[in-house]
């Protein structure tokens, strides 16, 4: 059987990346005089980008100390990876099909809608560290949009939540959205470490429990549940705005994109580099151990869901910005995909076991599954069959690779 | 000669407490649920129309709960009432009160949920006034048949033809059917050829259709998409954001595709004032209430219910036809 030893992926890396960037720049030069601008699109920004990650990996892993012993076996290799291997698969067969699909406007479409789902993931992922989970994070969501958007509506809209409302400083109802949040996100917290109830059940609780509030609220008179509309255009910004917007040229990056780089980077941080993260992974690799050592399990179990409801509050505001409304169905059901891309970026549902480049990945993976199916138009039933192929895939591999250690 | 007296005496005396009974009809209507948007313009209206009229009018809320509706309509038929308006928590129970209805020998109405026409055939003095669901999709249709007819450039390829993408409601949802079928056969009426480039199920909700719109704009490219047709107003403005997002639908005549959906919410009427969205159709409450009370009067009074200025269908129905609204008469 073949093995790849770390010196040759190195050079895997290096050679596959040189490749794709002379192909890349090759492309972009022979575009346009062979006629191909219809049929590639940005196919060749997209090699030449591919082409440098590949060197710069290749680059960089040459500098590190050599370690010949770790060996991987071709066949390991192909397990490890099969969900990232497939959606490539996928990739390029979308690319076939439906060639608009090499635009650069359309990743960074994707990358607009990874980036609410990546900081739900991310709230979700410390639940999961301890393994646990958060089966309210959905409905959150729809909270922060519903309470967010009912006090952030503009003055001459005929449908006005609260019809006597001032304009308020735009921070305001946000942080009171957010705060609606992490009330419930210190129930989650407290009947788990006070009770010692499983999250599963404490969450399930809770989720019913703020279903039903949201409901009440989005009931209320003059509103009588019909959909929040009328958003201040300075709300609506907080999700639309695209940054660097060039006219036809260049669509923009959406504000999205750099909002969820600075959540991953803090939650980086916080689990790798403050001693909060550190409890967060031992508690999760081993509850006893935590608490002979001193961690005051009670505290930082607390600490997870409050800060993970935030998460999911920010998350919520942002949605109810971007789609400049909100009704109180927002969110139903966001925790599974959450869950689900946790699981397939490589965090293990047995607690201790995930990172945040992981779950970058696996929020990636996800929404460019789901965006390419969509782009095919792939019937919505067969993108739910193949949804769940793919989370089952990817815990089964979880699993084996658990039991490997 | 005295008898003969007294006999005229009672005989006038039944007349003036009839023609009394007649001012003073009392009218007993049961509403599934008080917080149901629609219901709530509904009830309004019924309340309007029996204060115009003179005739009295409670209104109980059945609260979901078709156990607690029976209960308030056995309550109406002890106190009395002369006749019945009654919103069904489950359509399909009907017969029930229908037969309490015919054993009290009072006249019953039943509004936006419909027996069965063998529920209804079963009492003669039974009706039902509502809208008929494929009309919402028929006119839906309508107005994007209008708009290519004043704008012809409307057809961007020029072919003849109407490329539209369609988003449509939860899966096997009634409305979502009839009116995605009836919105394209109105197309086909009214001359044109329906294209369906692309479909898709995005639930009645606003955050799914922009996702999937957006999708949508990505891999056919909007300059081929020439309409856009959604089973309801929610997933019409979600079309609306993602179209936003790509510099169409803002004010410029060159980047524009027409929007239709169905309900006439604020904040569709509100995206049709901004010109984002062409229009919308709107499930006439108003007129159902108005026309339900008068039947309701009508009957209870014994006068000809077919003068009370809405048609009378199979003597049975009272078909309000859905409203079709576009910029500028909100």
């Amino acid at each position: 059987m073949a093995e790849i030893t770390t010196s040759k992926s190195k050079r895997l890396f290096t050679t596959a990346g040189i490749i794709f960037l002379v192909l890349g720049i090759a492309l972009y030069f022979l575009k346009a005089p062979m006629g191909l601008n219809r049929k590639i699109y940005d196919l060749p920004i997209f090699l030449i980008i591919i082409g440098v990650c590949f060197a710069l990996k290749g680059f960089m892993s040459a500098n590190k100390p050599n370690n010949e012993l770790e060996r991987v076996s071709f066949g390991e290799f192909l397990t490890n990876n099969a969900i990232l291997l497939a959606m490539l698969v996928l990739v390029v067969v979308i690319c076939i099909l439906q060639p608009r699909f090499m635009q650069i406007r359309v990743a960074l479409d994707i990358l607009t809608q990874s980036s609410t789902k990546l900081i739900m993931a991310l709230g979700i992922c410390f639940t999961l560290l301890i393994a646990g989970t958060d089966l309210s994070a959905g409905r959150m969501v729809g909270l922060a949009a519903v309470v967010s958007a009912s006090m952030l509506q503009t003055a001459t809209y005929a449908n006005r939540f609260f019809p006597d409302l001032p304009q308020v400083q735009l921070w305001m109802p946000i942080v009171i959205a957010i705060i609606a949040c992490m009330v419930f996100g210190a129930l989650n917290g407290f009947l788990v470490a006070k009770y010692d109830m499983h999250p599963f059940i404490a969450t399930l609780a809770v989720q019913v429990i703020i279903y039903g509030a949201c409901s009440l609220y989005f009931d209320m008179p003059p509103n009588n549940s019909q959909p929040i509309g009328g958003i201040r255009p300075d709300f609506a910004q907080l999700g639309q705005m695209r940054l660097f917007s060039m006219g036809r040229d260049f669509p923009g990056i959406s504000i999205l994109i750099p909002i969820a780089a600075v959540i991953c980077v803090i939650i980086w941080f916080i689990l790798n580099k403050t001693v909060f993260g550190k409890n967060v992974y031992a508690i999760g690799g081993n509850r006893e151990a935590a608490v002979v050592a001193g961690i005051s399990v009670f505290k930082n179990i607390m600490a997870i869901f409050i800060l993970a409801s935030c998460l999911y509050g920010i998350a919520g505001v942002l949605e109810a910005a971007r789609t400049a409304g909100a009704t109180n169905n927002y969110g139903n059901g966001y925790e599974l995909d959450a869950i689900a891309a946790c699981v397939v970026g490589g965090v293990s549902l047995n607690g201790g076991i995930g990172k945040v480049s992981g779950i970058i990945m696996g929020v990636l993976i996800f929404t460019i599954i789901q965006y390419g199916l969509q782009f095919i138009n792939v019937s919505p039933m067969w993108q739910q069959v193949i949804k769940g192929v793919i989370i089952a895939v990817a815990v089964a591999i979880d699993l084996t690779k658990y039991r490997r250690k | 000669m005295r008898k003969i007296f007294m006999l005229a005496f009672i005989l006038i005396l039944a007349l003036v407490s009839c023609s009394y009974s007649q001012e003073n009809i009392t009218i007993g209507a049961c509403i599934y649920r008080f917080n149901d948007a629609f219901m709530l313009r509904f009830r309004n209206a019924m309340q309007a129309e029996s204060e115009k009229s003179g005739a009295k009018i409670s209104i109980t809320d059945g609260q979901d709960d078709q156990n607690t509706q029976d209960a308030q309509i056995d309550e109406f038929i002890a106190n009395g009432v002369n006749v019945l308006i009654i919103n069904p928590v489950d359509r399909m129970t009907s017969q029930g009160i229908i037969d309490k209805a015919k054993s009290a020998n009072i006249p019953v109405v039943f509004i936006n949920r419909e027996p069965t026409p063998e529920m209804l055939n079963s009492y003669e003095r039974a009706y039902y006034v509502g809208a008929k669901a494929e009309e919402s999709g028929t006119q839906a249709g309508q107005l994007i048949a209008d708009y290519f007819k004043a704008h012809p450039e409307a057809d961007k390829n020029h072919d003849g033809k109407i490329q539209f993408v369609m988003l449509k409601g939860q899966n096997g949802h009634q409305d979502m059917i009839l009116r995605s079928k009836y919105s394209v056969e109105a197309i086909k009426a009214a001359g044109f050829e329906p294209v369906e480039i692309a479909s898709a199920i995005a639930n009645w909700d606003k955050l799914q259709a922009m996702n999937i719109m957006n999708a949508f704009i990505m891999s056919i490219g909007p300059e081929n998409i020439e309409a856009v047709i959604a089973n309801n107003d929610e997933m019409a403005l979600g079309a609306v954001e993602a179209l936003k997002n790509n510099d169409y639908n803002k004010g410029d005549p060159a980047l524009y595709i027409p929007v239709v959906g169905v309900d006439a919410n604020a904040s569709a009427l509100d995206a049709m004032d901004k010109g984002e969205m062409l229009g919308t159709v709107l499930n006439d409450a108003d007129n159902q209430g108005a026309s339900a009370v008068k039947l309701a009067a009508a009957l209870a009074s014994g006068k000809d219910i077919n003068s009370i200025g809405y048609t009378i269908t199979d003597n049975k129905y009272i078909w309000i036809p859905y409203q079709k609204v576009t910029r500028g008469d909100k």
